[in-house]
């Protein structure tokens, strides 16, 4: 198969994350949607990595799936002081500082 | 002897990485120390092991200044531009340490957590700068950030500082994931991830116009936009600088323009060289976008925290014009400015701190007749925002002279012109601080008033007690930096230490900036892809 059609599906996911990211209002779905653009990433670099013939790209894909994990983490860590604060978690509601 | 074959180790420079030790040891350390019971293990120690930590990476960085290697087969580069970068973090985390002596933020979060959560994302910006491989590149970006989202939300009983973590968050990660498509299109067109590789297969095949490279260029330049905050992809700013505790904010707007800025030089004039065809102008175009925006949006600011925020995305302009001319006098200007800015930027975040701790909020008012109740602040500040203007005898003025220089000398003159303009601008608002310290009456900010302040009588009583002054029960007009803890008899000595030294640096080194600029003259050997 050709790569052109890996790179395909990882566009589409990368936009379908940017897009959640941008219009989604609940903080889990917005880390979620992180989640796919970084593991859009990842697709993206192991076809290439598939299509060059080298293991380097495989472990960046790796390394990758960890640092996503430690992001993720440290979201929801976030998220639960906030609900212990009793804020309400809608990033539109977050609107004690004003952009 | 035995049957099992001799297993031949990678040889190790352990001298070359001294310095990353030095950092994740130390975290290693803060972190066991601060577990310990005794209340001057946590209050005096941890600071101390923390300040030894950066101060140990400081000096073994100027210990290996000579070298000019690669360690980790070729993941980490040992050269003067990454020991540079190393020192800048350091003194930026040493001034981070000292505002954060008797801040709130490192009680609420505990104080080894939070001093080994500064050395980890130190040790990944001494990663970041020194990086000669896109993926050490990733790994010390995240190394960087992740640490600082933490310390962004570590005043957990205040929804601003939540808040601020979770918008930097959300806007950073966006930043890297951005960042690391890029990486991938660049590795799909190179087939290396490696810088030299890189830089090689764009100049051996011609890549300075392939598709997928340029995709992969342009959205590395956003993804690093989005980091060191240049305009356009700076909106999170204001809002982080303003949310985050201010020792982190201070942390935040050095040690990361210092990494951020250095891997722009690394990766752009080193790696991607041969495609400067295509992101010089663009590159160009977004350095005088965040010129004009950052000094525009500061105009109208009344929090000293949101104006240092809009400064900063002005001044992250001036120095992406030493790298949008790629010479070798572009990278020593932009290398020298970051050091500077480092300066005077943590001579501004000691004065903020102490008058914030003192008044309760961080509005311009508060610093209102500050040249009458405390001139050595007052007189720290001045200089700061002088220097941060370009005023002559004063550093600033030297590290914008370069950069013009450098921009000139890069057939830029546009962007010369761009960034003379955007200063002039400048003054306005710096001036404006200046004029509220030495004329106002010190109009009883000096005394908070008792409705807005929550007391404290020990440091270690506020972890217990709901110690949160509600952000809607104030006058808004009084105070516009919002609900802060307000500590009786706040410590202010380690900001007037911080404030004299950085502000006595700003003024020696701009009548005398010749020692500087040789160190800095040196960090061009780390980019033998420039010529000119």
């Amino acid at each position: 198969m050709s790569t052109g059609w890996y790179l395909a599906v990882s566009a589409i996911v990368f936009a379908i994350g940017a897009a959640g990211v941008a219009t989604r209002r609940n903080p889990l779905l917005v880390l979620v949607c992180l989640e796919l653009m970084l593991n859009a990433g990842n697709l993206a670099i192991v076809a290439f990595a598939r299509m060059h013939g080298s293991t380097e790209g495989h472990v960046f894909a790796l390394v990758v799936m960890v640092v996503a994990a430690a992001e993720v983490a440290v979201g929801l860590g976030v998220v639960v002081a906030l609900y212990r604060n009793r804020v309400p978690v809608d990033v539109d509601e977050l609107r004690e500082l004003h952009g | 002897m035995s049957t099992l074959a001799v297993t031949e180790a990678p040889h190790i420079d352990w001298a070359g990485i001294s310095s990353l030790i030095a950092l994740f040891g130390g975290a290693v350390v803060v972190l066991l120390v601060g577990l310990l019971r005794a209340r001057f293990a946590r209050l005096t120690l941890v600071p101390v092991l923390t300040i030894v930590a950066f101060a140990a990476s400081i000096g073994l960085a100027i210990w290996q200044w000579d070298e000019d290697t690669s360690l980790m087969s070729g993941a980490l580069g040992l050269d003067p531009l990454a020991m540079i970068g190393v020192v800048g973090i350091g003194v930026a985390g040493i001034a981070a340490v000292l505002l954060s002596i008797g801040a709130t933020a490192p009680r609420e979060a505990a104080h080894g957590e939070y001093h080994a959560m500064m050395l980890v994302a130190a040790a990944g910006g001494a990663m970041f700068v020194g990086a000669e491989n896109l993926i050490t590149t990733f790994i010390g970006l995240e190394l960087l950030s992740i640490p600082l989202y933490v310390l962004a939300a570590t005043e957990l009983h205040r929804r601003r500082s939540l808040e601020s973590g979770l918008k930097y968050l959300i806007v950073g990660s966006v930043g890297s994931a951005t960042l690391l498509y890029g990486f991938a299109l660049i590795f799909g067109a190179t087939g290396s991830l490696d810088y030299a590789a890189i830089a090689d297969q764009v100049a051996a095949k011609g890549l300075g116009d392939d598709p997928l490279m340029l995709g992969g260029v342009a959205m590395v330049v956003v993804g690093l936009a989005f980091k060191s905050s240049v305009a356009p992809f700076h909106q999170w700013t204001p809002d982080v600088y303003e949310g985050a505790p201010t020792p982190v904010t201070a942390f935040m707007a050095t040690a990361t323009k210092v990494a951020a800025l250095i891997a722009f030089l690394r990766l752009f004039d080193g790696a991607l060289i041969g495609a400067s065809d295509a992101w010089g102008p663009a590159l160009a175009a977004l350095a005088s976008i965040a010129i004009i925006v950052g000094n525009v949006g500061a105009l109208g600011q009344s929090s000293m925290k949101r104006l240092l925020a809009f400064s900063s995305i002005a001044q992250a302009g001036y120095m992406l014009v030493g790298v949008v001319v790629a010479t070798k006098l572009g990278v020593q200007a932009t290398v020298f400015y970051v050091l500077t800015y480092v300066v005077m930027t943590a001579a501004a975040f000691a004065v903020i701190e102490a008058a914030e701790r003192e008044s309760g909020h961080d509005g311009i008012s508060a610093l209102a007749g500050l040249g009458r109740r405390r001139p050595l602040h007052a007189i720290a500040l001045t200089l700061s925002m002088l220097g941060l203007a370009g005023v002559p005898a004063t550093v600033g003025f030297v590290a914008k002279l370069r950069i013009v220089q450098a921009a000139v000398d890069g057939d830029y003159s546009w962007l010369a012109i761009v960034l003379v303009v955007g200063s002039m601008i400048s003054f306005v608002y710096y001036l404006r601080v200046v004029a509220r310290l030495w004329t106002d009456e010190p109009a009883g900010v000096a005394v908070a008033p008792q409705s807005q302040a929550v007391e404290v009588e020990a440091p270690e009583a506020v972890a217990t007690t709901t110690a949160v002054a509600d952000p809607k029960g104030l006058p808004a007009a009084a105070v516009p930096g919002g609900g802060a803890v307000v500590v009786t008899g706040a410590t202010i000595l380690p900001m007037t230490v911080l404030a004299v030294v950085a502000g006595a640096a700003i003024v020696v080194l701009g009548v005398i900036p010749g020692p500087l600029m040789t160190v800095v003259e040196d960090v061009a050997r780390a980019v033998p892809e420039l010529f000119r």
